[in-house]
């Protein structure tokens, strides 16, 4: 594609860059994670 | 921007806010509409990586970096539609970003980083023939490596009569979500 003569050179430093950021949890919505059930002994069978 | 004069006719300027162009992609995506890429219209070269900035290579990178005044390296985009309309098989059509090094030509921009704003699919021969008027595709057709080109009804048709058969039709709608999605950009509505 032929886009013409070279005109002028722009150096830009973009103050925030135009690409959208990933998502990442934030902490405070992070869900709480249960508590481990406890153990508990396993009951003898019947005999 | 503050313009100062360089070497040869070429200024110099500097600027805060990313220039947004015209341009046209290629799509590549798996034959269930996942996997999604946009890539240069010609040669081979990479896909845009979706969420990260695209920085231009260059096959004389040895003797310069991208872009370069004497060589036409960079990332493109035009200050027009019409002069998009004589790329080779575009699939897309959108608004992007570039930033970095950008020089400016008559007619468009080559850059240094850029990353697409704003997209939509068109029917390639409807946008060679008759420009934006009536571009919107219904179905996407995948082809063989994964190359998919959006149609319209009767481009389909008239492609399948000249034995341009797509293995499988896709829902047009669906790829655009899916390729805005991707991205995380929104359509393009109007030009």
């Amino acid at each position: 594609m032929d886009i013409g003569r070279p005109k002028r050179i722009i150096e830009i430093d973009p103050i925030s860059l135009p690409v959208p950021m990933p998502e990442f949890p934030s902490p405070t919505t992070e869900p709480l994670r249960e508590p481990a059930p406890e153990r508990t002994p396993a009951e003898p069978a019947d005999p | 921007m503050s313009p100062l004069p360089v070497a040869g006719d070429l200024l110099l300027s500097t600027g805060i806010e990313p220039i947004v162009a015209w341009r046209t992609w290629a799509l590549t995506g798996h034959r269930d509409g996942t996997g999604l890429l946009l890539r240069p219209v010609a040669g081979r070269s990479r896909p845009w990586k979706p969420m990260q900035p695209v920085e231009a290579g260059c096959k004389h990178a040895r003797l310069h970096s991208a872009p370069h005044v004497d060589c036409t390296c960079g990332l493109h985009g035009t200050h027009g539609l019409d002069i998009l309309r004589r790329t080779r098989c575009p699939a897309v059509l959108g608004r992007v970003a570039l930033w970095g090094r950008v020089i400016e030509h008559d007619l468009g921009y080559r850059a240094q980083f850029a990353y697409p704003q704003l997209a939509t699919l068109v029917c390639q021969f409807c946008f060679w023939q008759w420009g934006t008027h009536g571009i919107r595709p219904d179905v996407v057709g995948w082809f063989a490596r994964d190359e998919l080109v959006p149609l319209c009804w009767s481009h389909l048709e008239q492609a399948q009569r000249y034995g341009m058969e797509p293995r499988r039709l896709l829902n047009a709608d669906e790829i655009a979500l899916g390729l805005r999605e991707t991205y995380a950009i929104d359509p393009l509505v109007r030009w």
